[in-house]
């Protein structure tokens, strides 16, 4: 069964010559409306993106900066819509695109897990429950009460980590969350991931780190230029990402 | 200690079961932030609306002491008006102050709108409490329906609020000068309307347009209602009833059809 089945993306920016921001600058416009159109630029991001995820994988996206992956990220979220094609979603999806999104440091540790908690999904019932879980994976039971301006940025993200990997439901979608903490940090996120995968939950995993794509994606696929140009094993995506940022032909 | 799965994770998100909790949060630390590090704390959001009303009230008795409800409905027309101002100013902004939240995660975006009016809302009920008090023992006892209509007159009140809210933050992100524009309109919609001045020194001809600014219908409302004692007939209660469903209407109709686009302007 596919969780998730992303058909034919195409996505596109007008980028104006002359930035329209003000009703002012807009009325101006209007009465050379000609020049205004011919100094439109159109960005091509993303241009016929298709693939589907099986329940329970683990698939990989990986591509140079501007190939698209943040968009089509976003659009399979829903925080931009296609300008064609479609995004259909068996499970409802939990989506990591940036560690402690949200946080505001003049609140304690325990206020910003509600915070954080309630944008990710979970509800006042659950948080009840799971604050002290998080706090404990996080390692920083003992500074619950302290305001989140005096954590070191280590600690913040250890947090935001713990809060977010205990939010998930249905499809995870990660974009380069795993940059976080000290080795031992990263190796507890790492079996949270594992254990997050064992319990069948369907995973979309964007990164840049080859070594993750490859020990972690049952599947990936390469973006360049907004299309996908190749598609294969976590370790194969991995090794062609990396030929094709040293020049080197894939075989 | 092992960390728990979300147990439900295979169901779908239980439909919006998580929204009330993130309204209450948002409320909640916006109000907590605001009054962070304070030496009087909470007890701010309390002493501020009511020196207002103390204040405003003494100077005004004593300036014109020849009318004894001037100073009355002057301080009801202020504190109304000043609701509406700040916080369809705070709703303008809204979604732009919130940007980081809505381009990093998924959830509805008119819920940061609806929350950005938290603030100014908090300070109106403090505010209304003091005055109906005041009036009670002051004054005139008050009974329940003239309270009840008055609460009703701040529920519609709010509607509008948010109507105007919902459609301003999504014209702001495509025409940033239009909060500029709001503010003129704000400014000259004060003395439009009868706050400063009586209705009454209008000739009755020119009444409808004054009613037409929406702030005038609930401020004369809400004096006629605390000052006087009297009910505003059943028509007047269903022409505001209407002009409220509309303004709500018409701002969540025109924020449905912009947001999904607009966010990409954030």
């Amino acid at each position: 069964m596919a969780a998730l089945e992303v058909q034919d993306i195409h996505k596109s920016f007008l980028i104006p010559a002359v930035k329209l921001d003000t009703v002012r600058e807009h009325i101006l416009q209007s009465f050379k409306w000609r020049m205004y159109l011919n100094h439109r630029r159109e960005l091509r991001v993303l241009n016929g993106v298709s693939f589907s995820v099986r329940a329970g994988e683990t698939l990989g996206i990986m591509g140079r900066n501007a190939s698209g992956k943040s968009t089509l990220l976003k659009i399979i979220t829903g925080i931009y819509r296609p300008d064609q094609g479609a995004v259909r979603c068996a499970l409802p999806i939990t989506p990591i695109l940036d560690l402690g999104v949200g946080w505001n440091p003049e609140l304690d540790a325990t206020d910003n897990i509600c915070l954080l908690g309630t944008v990710m999904g979970l509800t006042l019932r659950e948080l009840k429950t799971a604050k002290d879980e998080i706090l404990e994976f996080a390692g920083l039971g003992e500074f619950a009460r302290l305001e989140l301006k005096h954590y070191s940025s280590g600690m913040a993200m250890r947090l935001a980590y713990s809060v977010a990997f205990r939010a998930v439901r249905g499809i995870l979608i990660l974009d380069e969350v795993f940059a976080v903490g000290d080795m031992e940090f990263k190796e507890k996120c790492y079996a949270r991931y594992e254990e997050i995968r064992r319990a069948g939950h369907t995973v979309l995993m964007v990164s840049h780190t080859p070594t993750d794509i490859a020990r972690f994606c049952d599947r990936a696929i390469l973006l360049e230029g907004g299309r996908i140009v190749r598609e294969g094993s976590g370790p194969d995506i991995a090794d062609a990402y990396v030929r094709s940022l040293t020049g080197e032909k894939c075989p | 200690m092992e960390y728990p799965l979300n147990r439900k994770s295979a169901a779908p998100h239980p439909n919006g079961a998580y929204l009330p909790g993130l309204i209450w949060t948002l409320i909640r630390t916006d109000f907590k932030t605001r009054y962070h590090g304070t030496l009087g704390g909470y007890l701010w959001a309390l002493v501020k609306p009511l020196t207002m009303f103390a204040v405003l009230y003494s100077v005004f008795s004593i300036l014109f002491a020849m009318d004894a409800y001037y100073a009355l409905n002057l301080i009801i027309g202020l504190f109304l008006y000043d609701f509406f101002s700040e916080s369809t100013k705070t709703g303008f902004m809204s979604l732009k102050e919130k940007s980081f939240l809505l381009i990093k995660t998924k959830f509805p975006s008119w819920v940061v709108v609806l929350t950005s009016v938290s603030s100014a809302c908090i300070t109106a009920m403090i505010f209304s409490t003091a005055v109906c008090v005041y009036i009670a023992v002051f004054k005139r006892p008050l009974s329940l329906l003239e309270i009840g209509c008055f609460s009703l007159y701040l529920l519609l009140f709010l509607a509008i609020i948010i109507g105007i809210s919902l459609a301003g933050s999504v014209l702001f992100l495509r025409y940033r000068d239009i909060n500029q524009i709001w503010e003129l309109l704000i400014q000259a919609g004060f003395f439009f309307t009868p706050i400063i001045y009586p209705l009454d020194i209008i000739p009755h001809k020119f009444h409808f347009f004054l009613y037409a600014w929406l702030p005038t219908a609930v401020i004369q409302f809400s004096r006629s209602v605390l000052v006087q004692g009297v009910i505003p007939s059943a028509t007047a209660h269903l022409m505001l009833l209407g002009s409220a469903a509309v303004v709500l209407f018409s701002g969540a109709a025109l924020y449905v059809r912009l947001a999904p686009r607009s966010l990409e302007r954030l």
